[in-house]
């Protein structure tokens, strides 16, 4: 009975010595493993997160880069793009408007943070221009389509109000616009936007899919977004995208006429690329070049002369320096509302650099982990920003190679 | 009744001490495997932005050499690049060895023309035979001339990996490891 009184008596100060000493050495262990796993914890999550968002900025961009200059194939003039105008322009669109020919990125020297794309998707909304403009018009007067089905009274397939278009022609000038009225019966279209130029018939009129790519850095706001445009809609692609360069690389040879092809051949390319010269002695009224000329022929002794130099020996690719890009000769003239450098017509291949970020209190100082500093001060809430380099190749633009 | 007593006062004494040191091992062990977890998770986020970079990267590669001239002239005669160093950025037009073919096994180890390095943020560091020292990922590449066309038909192929050793996979047959990336496309000459 003693005994199990005792035993009632609780610990002696020995036991709780012991107890309290083993008790202290395994919650302190326990807390030095918990403890960097609670970091783990609430960064991890942010990196899948950030490696997601570097995905998906590489994947959209590719997905529309490797399509871009793809050219209509009904109709008059058939072929990349690239054998027309430029498909591919370092700028937003919109931005000749405001004299920019090249959205120079920040820190980088021939690099842009913009980029708009064109190409021509699967569609039957292409047509041609029926008779000549009186004068840069509204209305377009368009040829019926071959492909459209019998039974269908309107012979405008394909075509519908709020569609984005591109008009364009042999002479190297082109036009985006949005129909806002379709009179299939009658064969008109109609459209809201200017256009630069009365186009004569034979100008091809299709369906396009523009695609702008941007950097927006805005530091008042600390928003760093990677947006998207199609033209109509703006938005928000991915967040917390803290830099993208977007370098250009091209063909360093001139452009020469193919010494097979007679510019009379309807059926095109008749140049290594860009647009085909009116031929010896016939002028184009439409532009400021004189007779046989375009933006990338001069005649010089009687003879079609590029006006573009070779960049460098040999045929390896060369990068396309701002310099480069907005120093002319304009396509199709210098007075062209929508010109653009002769030199983007050499373009055959796009590197992007894009670096994304995680929030403020996932950064630590600016430096090499980090582009622009956030809020944590404890390295196991670091989540280092995350940079990728990738290149595409447009499959259109590189159809001789 | 003193008996059941001191029983219950027996049962209500608390643990001893040899229960309480097996309590706190089973919940020592089991915060332990608990932050076993973490690491797993972060190993296998490691792992996935791995296989991400060295996909991006074997696409880049792809890319460049798909750009490389493998055409016709206007005359028609067949012109092919095999002097681009695509292992440099910007590339140069001399140097390298463009899409001339490649020797044997280049993608079982490194052999200067058909190997360049990558830093941490996917920037070129060079080519050579051997790495510099702040390589991470190593992308290899092969140049074959398709066996029924050999003329006008290439077949390219990428691989890459992060810079190790990869031992017994390095038997130039194109064997994968777990976060490599190896790419396969073929390039035949168009006329213009």
């Amino acid at each position: 009975m003693r005994s199990r009184v005792q035993s009632e008596a609780g610990f002696s100060v020995a036991e709780m010595l012991i107890a309290s000493a083993i008790m202290i050495t395994v919650v302190g262990a326990v807390f030095s493993v918990m403890n960097p796993s609670q970091g783990m914890y609430r960064t991890q999550p942010e990196v899948t997160d950030l490696q997601q968002r570097l995905r998906i900025a590489a994947d959209s961009m590719s997905k529309d880069l490797v399509m871009a200059g793809s050219g209509a194939y009904a109709g008059g003039m058939t072929g990349a793009l690239s054998n027309y105008f430029a498909p591919v322009m370092p700028y937003r669109f919109g931005d000749p408007g405001a004299g920019i020919y090249f959205r120079l990125a920040s820190g980088a020297t021939d690099a842009s943070d913009s980029i708009s794309l064109f190409s021509v998707p699967s569609t039957a909304a292409q047509t041609t221009i029926r008779e000549d403009m009186p004068q840069p018009s509204s209305e377009l007067k368009v040829e019926a389509q071959a492909n459209c089905p019998p039974a269908k009274t309107a012979q405008l397939c394909g075509f519908v109000e709020g569609m984005r278009a591109i008009i364009f022609d042999e002479s190297g000038a082109w036009d985006p616009m949005v129909i806002t009225n379709v009179q299939d019966a009658a064969l008109h279209m109609q459209h809201k936007d200017p256009l630069s130029k009365s186009y004569k018939k034979g100008a091809v009129v299709t369906m396009a899919s523009l695609h702008t790519y941007y950097l927006l850095a805005d530091d008042a706001t600390k928003t760093y977004q990677l947006r998207h445009s199609d033209g109509i809609s703006d938005l928000p692609l991915v967040d917390n995208v803290v830099k993208l360069e977007i370098e250009y690389y091209g063909d360093p040879r001139a452009p020469i006429l193919l010494p097979n092809k007679p510019l009379s051949d309807p059926v095109g390319p008749w140049t290594t690329y860009g647009p085909k010269p009116p031929a010896l002695g016939v002028d184009n009224t439409n532009d400021t070049w004189g007779a046989g000329e375009n933006c990338l022929y001069a005649v010089v002794s009687g003879a079609h002369s590029p006006r573009l130099p070779n960049l460098a020996g040999g045929f390896g690719q060369v990068q396309l320096t701002r310099a480069m890009l907005t120093d002319g000769p304009w396509c199709p003239d210098g007075a062209n509302a929508m010109r653009y450098d002769a030199d983007l017509l050499r373009l055959r291949r796009v590197r992007i650099k894009v670096r994304v970020q995680a929030p403020t209190e996932m950064r630590g100082p600016a430096g090499t982990l980090f582009r622009r500093a956030g809020t944590s001060g404890a390295g196991q809430h670091f989540v280092p920003d995350q940079e990728i380099s990738f290149d595409v190749t447009p499959r259109n633009l590189n159809l001789g190679r | 009744m003193g008996l059941a007593k001191s029983r219950s006062s027996d049962s209500a004494a608390g643990f001893s001490l040899v229960e309480v040191l097996i309590a706190t091992m089973l919940l020592a062990t089991a915060l332990v495997m608990l932050a076993q977890l973490f690491v797993l998770s972060t190993q296998s986020n490691i792992g996935a932005r791995n296989t991400t970079f060295t996909a991006v990267l074997a696409q880049q590669k792809l890319e460049e050499l798909r750009a490389l001239t493998w055409g016709f002239d206007t005359q028609g005669l067949p012109i092919s690049d095999t002097s681009t160093n695509t292992a440099v950025s910007p590339e140069t037009p001399a140097g390298g060895t463009g899409l001339a073919p490649s020797p044997a096994g280049t993608l079982g180890a490194n052999t200067d023309g058909y190997v360049d390095y990558i830093g941490q943020f996917g920037e070129k560091l060079g080519g050579g035979a051997a790495p510099p020292a702040n390589t991470v990922f190593v992308r290899r590449w092969s140049v074959e001339p398709l066996p029924s066309n050999p003329n006008n038909t290439l077949i390219l192929q990428v691989l890459v990996f992060r810079n190790k050793e990869r031992g017994a996979a390095n038997n130039g047959a194109g064997t994968l490891l777990p976060e490599e990336a190896r790419l396969v496309t073929v390039k035949t000459r168009k006329s213009q």
